[in-house]
C-alpha cells in the first residue's frame, strides 16, 4: 500500500480571529489615553490645591509619557502587540472626522498656502539630504529613503519608496528608526522653540506640519501646543502627505532607469495606489460640513470623535517608541537623519515667518 | 516551457488596506452620529 502523504494545509487567520487579538492592545490604547486625560484633569487641580508651581500638561503630554515609560521600562508584551499597532487605524480615522472642523473655504485658503509651501520645503529637503547623504558615503538607495522619509511623510513615504525601488529591508529598518528617533525628539522640542520664538497658533501648527516627518508625531507637536496649531498642523501634514504618489513614482523611475528597479507600468494606478486615502475621506467631511450636511452639535460630536482616536494614537506613539532598539540601528544613518532634520526644521521656520508676513499670519 | 512559466500569476484576493477601513470607519460613524444614533459624544 502506497503511503498517504498528508500536506499540511496553512489555514488562513480568521478576521474573527484577527479582530479578537487586537483588542487587548486597543485596550490597553484606550486606557493610557483616558489615564492621561485624567491626570490632565487631577494633576493640574491637586498642585494648585496645594499651591504647588506645577506646568499644566495636556493629555496628549501624559498619554506620550505613560507609553514611553512602559515602552522602555517593562515593553510591550506580545499579546497587546498587534492591537497597538492599530495607533495609525485612529490617528487616520480622527484626521478624517477632523475634517468637520474645516470648511471648503478655508482647506482652499490654507491649503493653496500650505501647497506652497510644501513644494518649497520637498524640493529643498530631498536636495539636501542627497547632498548630506553623498557627504556621509551613504548607500544610494538609503539616501533615497531618507531623503523621502524626511521630505515628505515619514514611516509610510519610506515603506512605499521600498517597495517601489527595490531597496533593502537593512536600509529601510535604519531609515524607519533615525525618522522615528527624529519624530520623538521634535515632539518636545517642537512645542518649547515655538514658544520661545512667540509663535502663534498658526505659524506653529504649519510649521510643526511642514518639518515633524510623521504624520502621528506632527499631530501630536501640533496638538501639545494648541488646539488651533494642532488643526493646522494635520492640514499641512496632509497635504504634504499627498504628493506621497509624486515623489514615489519620481524616484522609481529614476530607479528603473539605472536598471536597479522594476519599470512603473500604469503610472495613474501606481499614483492612485500610493495616495493617501484618508486625505480624500478628510476632505469630504468638510465638504459635507460646509454644506451643512451635520448641525451645530453634530459637527462637535465628530469632533470630540476625533480627539478620542487622536489620544489612542498619542497613547501608540509613547508605546512603539523604544529608545534602545532605536539606539542599535547604528550612528551614520541617525547623523545624517539629524542634521538634515535641524537644517530643514530651521529652513521650514524661515518659510513659515516669511509666508506670514506675504499672507498675513 | 516550464511548468513555472505557464503558470498564471496568482491574483491576490481584493482587500481593503488600513487607509481604506480607517476612511470607511470615520464616514460610517459620521453617518450614525448625523442620522441621530449617536447624539452626543462627551470629550
Amino acid at each position: 500500500m502506497a503511503d498517504v502523504v498528508v500536506i499540511p494545509q496553512v489555514q488562513p487567520v480568521q478576521p474573527a480571529l484577527r479582530f479578537l487579538r487586537i483588542i487587548p492592545g486597543v485596550l490597553l490604547l484606550a486606557a493610557i489615553g483616558y489615564a492621561g486625560k485624567l491626570l490632565e484633569q487631577n494633576v493640574g487641580a491637586y498642585a494648585k490645591a496645594h499651591h504647588w508651581v506645577f506646568p499644566n500638561i495636556e493629555y496628549v503630554l501624559w498619554a506620550i509619557l505613560l507609553g514611553l515609560l512602559i515602552s522602555n521600562t517593562i515593553g510591550v508584551p506580545e499579546i497587546f502587540r498587534s492591537g497597538v499597532a492599530t495607533y495609525e487605524f485612529w490617528l487616520k480615522a480622527g484626521i478624517v472626522l477632523l475634517g468637520s472642523r474645516f470648511l471648503l473655504g478655508d482647506i482652499l485658503k490654507l491649503g493653496g498656502v500650505s501647497l506652497l509651501l510644501v513644494a518649497v520645503e520637498i524640493t529643498g529637503a530631498i536636495a539636501f539630504m542627497t547632498f548630506l547623504g553623498r557627504v556621509f558615503h551613504l548607500k544610494p538607495k538609503l539616501i533615497t529613503l531618507l531623503a523621502v522619509g524626511s521630505a515628505v511623510c515619514g514611516v509610510s513615504a519610506i515603506i512605499a519608496t521600498k517597495g517601489a525601488i527595490d531597496a533593502d529591508d537593512e536600509d529601510s529598518s535604519f531609515s524607519i528608526a533615525a525618522i522615528l528617533a527624529l519624530g520623538a525628539f521634535a515632539l518636545f522640542t517642537f512645542p518649547l522653540i515655538g514658544h520661545y520664538l512667540h509663535l502663534g497658533d498658526r505659524a506653529y501648527g504649519i510649521w510643526a506640519g511642514l518639518a515633524v516627518d510623521n504624520t502621528a508625531e506632527a499631530t501630536a507637536a501640533g496638538a501639545l501646543y494648541s488646539d488651533a496649531a494642532g488643526k493646522l498642523a494635520v492640514l499641512v501634514k496632509s497635504t504634504r502627505n499627498a504628493m506621497i504618489g509624486f515623489v514615489v513614482l519620481a524616484y522609481a523611475i529614476y530607479w528603473a532607469s539605472q536598471g536597479q528597479a522594476k519599470a512603473v507600468g500604469n503610472k495613474a494606478a501606481f499614483l492612485w495606489q500610493k495616495f493617501p486615502k484618508f486625505v480624500l475621506g478628510f476632505l469630504l467631511i468638510s465638504v459635507l460640513a460646509t454644506y451643512q450636511f451635520f448641525n451645530k452639535e453634530q459637527v462637535g460630536a465628530l469632533a470630540n470623535l476625533s480627539r478620542w482616536a487622536f489620544l489612542l494614537t498619542f497613547a501608540g506613539v509613547g508605546l512603539r517608541t523604544n529608545f534602545r532598539d532605536m539606539r542599535k540601528q547604528g550612528l551614520r544613518p541617525f547623523a545624517v537623519g539629524a542634521i538634515g532634520e535641524v537644517v530643514i526644521a530651521v529652513f521650514t521656520l524661515g518659510l513659515v515667518v516669511g509666508a506670514g508676513k506675504l499672507f498675513g499670519f | 516551457m516550464s511548468a513555472q512559466e505557464n503558470a498564471a500569476p496568482l491574483k491576490k484576493p481584493w482587500r481593503l488596506s488600513l487607509d481604506d477601513w480607517a476612511v470607511v470607519v470615520a464616514l460610517l460613524a459620521a453617518l450614525l452620529v448625523r442620522a441621530g444614533v449617536f447624539k452626543h459624544i462627551p470629550w
